[in-house]
């Protein structure tokens, strides 16, 4: 009874029915082992996919085990792990999961095993099968979404420039460009709205050089932290006393915006702005100038210059700065529309040495120095730049026809008296009496320390024929009153110092280079100047003949310029902050600025004024 | 209409009342588009055509520029315009606070909407870069454009949904499934191994499977019923490899209506998904474009 209880299986199936009851049913198959599987002839008949047709075998061993082993390739898991086969000891039991059954083996309390078979939940069950129509069921929420882009934006583009701008360390050694540090902030290249000129281009990456203060606009101090050398095109408050009266409107602007931070209509950032692109600065216009110079005299009275609104029209005469008396302290300026007497205190009748035949002439022809008569590039050589020109030099401009050659040396060759200073001249004309003599030839020499070149030897010689008056040189009609006007100083001969400015037109630039294509004597008329009293330059009405004012063009339209006409803003002539001076040696070499035209050239305001042209 | 006027009685006045009454029914059908005979419209012609004329006409040194005093008009203008659109999301959510009908607010939303492409591109002045500006600006595009796809999608679409559920509700449809399901479920019982997980795979595979690309675009590249279908091969196969193989292929008609309902529906709602997500970045942007722009003033 015993042993047939023991060859006894007890299998208990539980189903369970929708509303979650559970049916139990119980069969006892009389047999020692079981088979399970999908195929119907099994013992235990699975209708799962999962399962194998014949998928394991459950057999009593005798000693309580139960030995479970799949009868095909496909194992099974036997308390959770994956096997091809196992042991079960019945008392303390055991659960084989196949597909989605779950198998528990167990000893009945009579002694007989027990397969309970029990279905698990089916697995991708349809929970909402309706929601998931919707395609909120396929996507992140519409919220977390929102709220994703949002962090990312206000953290990533807002917070962390805001936060890295103030927490960095605003301390600034040295001075300069060189000064700032480059990327303290993070991100706020993010926060740039265009490009920087390309005079600031290396600051691109260094907003809070010139942004330093939150929510305060640009400050003309922090600008001048770099432009400490600009001048002030006039004194405040004078310059805003000169400017024409604001528009209501713009005025209206200008409230508002100097209640927002803004400092003014005469700030830099006024004129000045910025993120306008990967471009030169742009000169001012004419108009910009004619705002307030077509009527500055009305609004300041004190102004020694005139109105201008346009070169071509409305332009007060050239002021050159020279010097109008002997040993005048300071030069003056006066109009060109005046008289104008400079004495330089040279005599230098342009027209005798610029005379085509005559003795300078003549002279000229027989030196090897020159290839002609003399033109004016024999004394007169550009600077450097080709935009002005050198100081003229006394001995390679003019000694080699002016010569100060004195005597001759022992050595067969010439003593010149030195040119510059009257006292080194007297001290030259002083040792003349004691030059090298000619020996005296008698036939018979003198022995021993005696000797020619002995350390006791006289020469009794005539002292040299001196090659110029000596004595007559500082004397009306003397040598050195070919180019000079004898003196008298402190009863002693002297000369009246040479006295010439260094520019004659200061406030304004003009460049010789850009009209080399002009002979000397179309403006300069030296040709026929007969005193150096006479100051050859050329007045406003003969620049006018070429210049005319800006000619505003829309694109496409029929040029209304002449030939023979050149539309010329103010920019092209003059600076608005320092007219025409150069920069300082250590000025950072301008990103606009061509490899090819780097150098001297590029240190002045003339330059960048060129720069500043519109192309043709 | 009958029944409306008899219930309003018989007396003298009932024409007026009936008159009164369907006037205010015509009125419940005149779409959002057409509202007041198209106030927003013109409302929003008019404020686009004035910025251009004032963006044409007042000249900006040395460009065209946000941060010309215009610049900041238009900005000031686009600005207030976002922030009140976007308050339609609140607006919907309470049932009458006031005068403004959800409707009229709704075509002011669109019509206005539409008005700030102008707006909004006057006030770049034509500058764009990497920054956040134009972020602002990109998400502004981006937010109209969902916008004005979802109007066209619900003219567009509806139509298409029922005619492609031909009567049958989105519970039918998957019950459909189901019961084709189960009887594959038998069918396959004589399969080999590869074959039964063949089919194994279909029937386990979410009917929603494919996420929002595969709804939209309607490719289901990972289908596991159409790899079951490949898998059998019917032509050398059994019986029950035949019977299998045919109702996979029924399957594949179920779930495909069941698809392109999901297509259509997902053409029908993305715009939102893309619409109200892209307008709470766009007023993060707008916060981080205002701030910036006077933090680095």
């Amino acid at each position: 009874m015993k042993g047939d209880k023991r060859l006894a299986i007890l299998i208990r199936t539980i189903d369970t029915t929708a509303s979650g009851r559970e049916i139990v049913r119980e069969r006892e198959v009389p047999a020692a082992s079981v088979t399970v599987g999908r195929a119907s002839e099994n013992d235990i008949h699975l209708a799962d996919l999962a399962v194998e047709q014949r998928h394991i075998r459950i057999s009593q061993e005798g000693d309580g085990q139960v030995q479970v082993e799949a009868l095909g390739t496909l194992g099974f898991a036997l308390d959770g792990r994956s096997v091809t086969s196992g042991t079960i000891d019945a008392q303390t039991g055991g659960e084989i999961e196949l597909g989605s059954s779950r198998l528990t083996i167990a000893s009945e309390p009579s002694g007989t095993l027990s397969i309970t078979i029990k279905q698990g939940a089916e697995k991708g069950a349809k929970v909402d099968t309706v929601a998931g129509f919707a395609l909120a069921s396929a996507l992140p929420s519409k919220r977390a979404m929102a709220w994703a882009m949002s962090l990312a934006i206000l953290i990533l583009l807002l917070s962390v420039p805001i936060f890295t701008h103030m927490t960095r360390d605003t301390s600034v050694e040295g001075d300069g460009p060189d000064a700032v540090r480059i990327n303290q902030v993070s991100f706020d290249s993010t926060w740039s709205s265009g490009e920087l000129s390309l005079a600031h281009h290396d600051l691109k990456d260094n907003c809070e050089a010139c942004h330093a203060e939150p929510f305060v606009s640009v400050q003309d101090e922090t600008c001048l932290t770099c432009h400490e050398e600009l001048g002030e095109h006039a004194a405040q408050p004078r310059l805003m006393k000169g400017m024409a009266p604001i528009p209501a409107g713009e005025a209206w602007q200008w409230a508002v915006a100097e209640t927002l931070g803004k400092e003014g209509p005469g700030s830099c950032t006024s004129c000045h702005l910025e993120h306008e692109g990967k471009v030169r600065q742009q000169a001012a216009t004419q108009q910009f100038c004619a705002d307030c110079h077509d009527a500055l005299d009305s609004r300041l009275t004190d102004v020694a210059f005139g109105n201008a609104d346009n070169f071509g029209n409305k332009h007060p005469q050239f002021r050159p700065t020279f010097y109008s008396a002997y040993g005048q302290d300071e030069p003056v300026r006066v109009s060109l529309d005046e008289t104008i007497v400079e004495k330089s205190g040279l005599v230098f009748p342009h027209n005798v040495h610029m005379a085509q035949n005559g003795g300078v002439a003549r002279m000229a022809i027989s030196l090897s120095d020159y290839d002609g008569p003399l033109d004016c590039a024999d004394c007169h050589t550009l600077t450097e730049d080709e935009v002005g020109f050198e100081p003229v030099e006394m001995e390679p401009a003019c000694e080699a026809c002016h010569s100060l050659v004195a005597g001759r040396d022992g050595a067969g060759g010439f003593v010149s008296l030195r040119h510059g200073d009257v006292d080194d001249l007297m001290e030259d004309l002083a040792t003349m009496g004691t030059g090298p003599k000619r020996a005296v030839v008698s036939g018979r020499s003198r022995p021993g320390r005696f000797a020619q070149g002995g350390t006791y030897a006289i020469n009794f010689g005539r002292p040299a024929a001196s090659l110029i008056a000596i004595n007559r040189a500082l004397l009306p009609g003397g040598t050195c009153g070919d180019c000079h006007i004898p003196t008298r100083t402190n009863g002693r001969p002297d000369l009246i110092p040479v006295n010439l400015p260094d520019r004659y037109l200061q406030h304004g630039f003009f460049s010789h280079k850009a009209h080399e294509e002009e002979d000397c004597t179309d403006c300069h008329a030296a040709d026929t100047s007969k005193v150096a009293t006479d100051l050859l330059l050329p007045d406003l009405e003969s620049c006018q003949d070429c210049h005319i004012g800006e000619v505003l063009q829309e694109a496409g339209m029929k040029t209304l310029v002449k030939d023979d006409e050149v539309p010329s803003t103010c920019a092209m002539c003059h600076g608005y902050h320092t007219p025409t001076a150069p920069w300082p040696g250590d000025h950072p070499i301008l990103q606009s600025t061509p490899e090819s035209e780097r150098g001297p050239m590029q240190d002045s305001i003339a330059s960048i004024s060129a720069m500043l042209k519109p192309a043709d | 209409m009958a029944t409306r006027a008899s219930r309003s009685g018989s007396a003298a006045g009932s024409d007026a009342v009936f008159r009164q009454r369907e006037k205010a029914r015509d009125a419940d059908h005149v779409g959002f588009l057409k509202h007041k005979t198209y106030r927003y419209l013109w409302l929003a012609l008019i404020l686009a055509g004035l910025c251009t004329v004032g963006y044409l006409t007042i000249e900006q040194e040395p460009r065209p520029n946000g941060g010309s005093w215009y610049g900041y008009t238009l900005g000031t203008i686009g600005l207030g315009l976002i922030v009140w659109l976007s308050l339609l999301g609140i607006r919907k959510r309470r049932p009458s606070p006031g005068y403004w009908s959800l409707k009229g607010w709704t075509s002011a939303h669109v019509y206005l909407g539409l008005s700030l492409i102008v707006i909004g591109t006057l006030h770049t002045g034509f500058q764009f870069g990497w920054n956040v500006h134009t972020l602002a600006y990109a998400l502004m595009i981006l937010v109209i454009v969902s916008g004005l796809y979802g109007i066209w999608a619900y003219a567009h679409f509806p139509a298409k949904l029922s005619s492609n559920r031909g009567e049958m509700t989105r519970t039918q449809m998957v019950e459909a499934l189901e019961a084709i399901d189960r009887q594959l479920d038998s069918a396959a019982q004589p399969l080999d191994r590869t074959q039964s997980d063949a089919v194994i795979a279909a029937l386990r595979q979410d009917i929603f499977f494919g996420g929002a690309w595969g709804r939209l675009t309607g490719t289901y590249p990972g289908c596991a019923t159409k790899a079951a279908i490949a898998a059998i091969d019917r032509a050398n196969g059994d019986e029950a490899t035949q019977k299998v193989h045919k109702l996979l292929l029924r399957r594949a008609d179920q779930l495909g209506q069941i698809r392109r309902y999901l297509r259509i529906r997902a053409l029908i709602e993305i715009w939102l998904f893309i619409h109200i997500p892209a307008t709470i970045a766009l007023l993060a942007a707008l916060l981080a474009h205002v701030v910036s722009v006077f933090y680095y003033w």
